[in-house]
């Protein structure tokens, strides 16, 4: 056999699974979003309709505004809290940082969790009765010992917002460290000789020469930011009422609960658009040629 | 512009001591190199002056003030890192007003000291690039443009040449020997290259497991050194260090050649150091000795002929117009102003 054509037989598996498990699910899913597709109506799935599913998203469905505001918050949000305090944590954690191995090991530990999990989880110690937060605000600040943390739209949203930052901390945690760790150390040394405070340094040296690091760990938590289903799926389910309702738990409501596949099918394209950018954006940063 | 003390200086990781209880005084303007073999505290001496590193014990002065507790921010110091330590990410002349940036110096004021540093090293229309578009000497002079770019109490240099090529070292060092001469600022110089440090410095330190074991002019560590080590880690080739005893006020060779007559007492053990330098070649029958040549080396400006001498070799400097063969056999004698006795045990230089 060619080297050649072995080459390709050896890829060939890897672009069969990818091909039927993305590819192929993103193909259907762009022609079901041109039809009716009604999962109680026979026939349907082939009925075509034209732009009408994209149409009737943007101007019949306050609901589908409602929820790419709630994602666009909530992204903006957990990307923004989850890295400031990931970058906080990687300082004190990384080599000649002010804590040691003992700490990373324990820090490590939420991001083991299943978002589902952390999600049954924050919604018990959030429970008003017998919820662990409860008890705290209880002893610590009594006004806020009574208040129903996921019955109250605004509330809700941050309990969501708090339980994603906490259970993704650690990863972007660890990536920073790592970022931190390939920065030579000889140029914040100089930069301390040079006449440097600490924050200067951090601002002049270490930061620039983390960006690269940076951006792909913003562009990656955005990725994951943008798709959220699980957690608001087990912590309010999307409520009270939209308020927590993110693009994936609405086209999941509207595909599995409503049937109307053709419809969240549109939808779900219409997200596929920023994931693109965002994909390329994180493609060309982690291959860039220095 | 200052003078450095170093008062029982001494750092300790865990049960490894890393520098031993030094005392050390530069003088003002004095350019003083700590010269040693790799691990033997040169590099974590300048640290702690430069407040990198925290003395485990002793005091660093600059100047009249103590500044063991002062980060390296308000030490007052430029340092130059063996890799440069330049910010990839600024031009070469944010890297060199960086110093000045960091201090709060006037905006109107940078622009022509970064300029007048430039010039100093040669870099002027280097000013718009990045570091990582010049060569490993233009970086050199960059980390040296942003030291001098101020002007320090004090210059701390680590390896500076040690990432250059051969041939760019030998024009740097004269570089920098020109510039240091020219600023007049006290600088403490590491390096293991011991050219480096007989070329450039007022005063050599060498060091070794954390001690200073000599402490003098070039001229005194080459012709006049404290004990074994200093003698076999300077000059090239090594110096030839020759076992044997001083028996009737003669050296005698392990293999039983009486070699020079010494003015010393007997010693059952004793090491005989000469440099090459210092041992004739003549023909054969015309020298003290006659040895075999074990191995011709013609370097251009000399030649090195490695002899067997009983069980030991050792290596004399020949003219430059010498010609020899392997096994040829020649005479040698030693010139008996420059022969240096030492302890084998204590490893201390006997005086003669």
């Amino acid at each position: 056999m060619r080297d050649n054509t072995l080459k390709y037989l050896l890829v060939l598996p890897a672009v069969v699974v990818v091909f039927a498990t993305a590819i192929w699910p993103l193909i259907e899913a762009a022609r079901l979003s041109f039809t009716v597709g009604r999962l109680n109506r026979p026939g349907s799935l082939e009925q075509y309709l034209g732009w009408e599913n994209y149409t009737w998203a943007f101007l019949e469905e306050p609901a589908f505004w409602n929820s790419v505001w709630v994602t666009a918050v909530y992204t903006v949000l957990t990307v923004g809290l989850t890295t400031i305090l990931a970058l906080g944590l990687a300082l004190l954690l990384a080599p000649g940082g002010r804590l040691r191995s003992s700490a990373q090991t324990l820090l490590i530990l939420p991001f083991a969790m299943s978002p589902a999990l952390i999600g049954v989880s924050f919604r018990f110690m959030f429970n008003p009765e017998f919820g662990l937060f409860d008890a705290f605000f209880g002893v610590l600040i009594p006004p806020l010992a009574d208040v129903s943390w996921l019955a109250d739209p605004n509330l809700a949203f941050a309990v969501v917002v708090m339980a994603d930052v906490w259970g993704w901390i650690p990863f972007l945690t660890l990536v920073l460290i790592g970022g931190l760790a390939s920065v030579p150390r000889d140029t914040i040394e100089a930069a301390q000789v040079d006449g440097a405070s600490g924050w200067r340094v951090f601002r002049d040296v270490t930061l620039p020469q983390l960006g690269p690091v940076l951006a792909v760990v913003i562009i990656l938590k955005s990725i994951f930011s943008l798709k959220t289903f699980d957690q608001v799926f087990m912590l309010t389910n999307g409520g009270p009422g939209t308020a927590t309702q993110t693009l994936s738990h609405y086209i999941y409501f509207n595909g599995m609960k409503y049937g109307q596949i053709g419809y969240s099918a549109a939808v779900a394209w219409l997200m596929v658009i920023p994931m693109i950018f965002l994909t390329y954006a994180y493609a060309k940063f982690v291959f860039r040629k220095d | 512009m200052a003078e450095i003390k170093l008062n029982n200086l001494t750092k300790r990781w865990g049960e490894f001591v890393g520098v031993d209880s030094q005392s050390l005084h530069i003088k003002d303007r004095e350019f003083l190199v700590l010269l040693g073999p790799s691990g033997c505290g040169k590099t974590t001496t300048m640290r702690m002056i430069a407040g990198l590193e925290d003395p485990t014990e002793g005091e660093v002065w600059i100047g009249d003030r103590m500044v063991n507790d002062d980060l390296p921010k308000d030490r007052d110091v430029a340092m130059v890192f063996q890799n440069y330590g330049l910010y990839p990410h600024m031009t070469i002349f944010e890297n060199i007003a960086y110093p000045l940036r960091a201090r709060g110096v006037a905006k109107s004021e940078i622009n022509p000291r970064v300029e007048k540093a430039a010039e100093q090293v040669e870099l002027t229309q280097f000013l718009d690039r990045k570091p990582k578009a010049l060569s490993g000497g233009q970086r050199q002079r960059v980390a040296l443009a942003r030291a001098i770019v101020r002007t320090p109490k004090v210059f701390l240099m680590d390896e500076p040449l040690s990432n250059l090529d051969a041939k760019l070292r030998v024009t740097m060092r004269a570089e920098l020997k020109h510039l240091s001469r020219e600023l007049q600022v006290t600088t403490v110089y590491v390096t293991h290259d011991q050219i480096e440090a007989m070329t450039l410095a007022d005063r050599v330190a060498v060091m070794k497991h954390g001690v200073i074991q000599q402490l003098g002019t070039p001229d005194e560590i080459y012709n006049d050194p404290a004990n074994l080590f200093v003698a076999g880690f300077i000059g090239s080739p090594a110096m030839n260090l020759i076992n044997g005893s001083v028996e009737g006020g003669e050296f005698v060779t392990t293999g039983g050649t009486r070699l020079v007559k010494l003015n010393t007492a007997d010693r059952d053990k004793a090491i005989l150091g000469v440099r090459a330098d210092d041992m004739n070649v003549h023909g054969a029958g015309q020298g003290d000795i006659d040895v075999k040549i074990y191995a011709f080396e013609n370097t251009g400006e000399s030649t090195l002929l490695t002899v067997q001498w009983g069980r030991q070799r050792v290596i004399a400097r020949g003219d430059r117009h010498l010609r020899k063969e392997q096994d040829d056999v020649v005479g040698i004698s030693l010139d008996a102003d420059h022969l240096y006795l030492f302890d084998p045990e204590t490893e201390d230089r006997i005086r003669i």
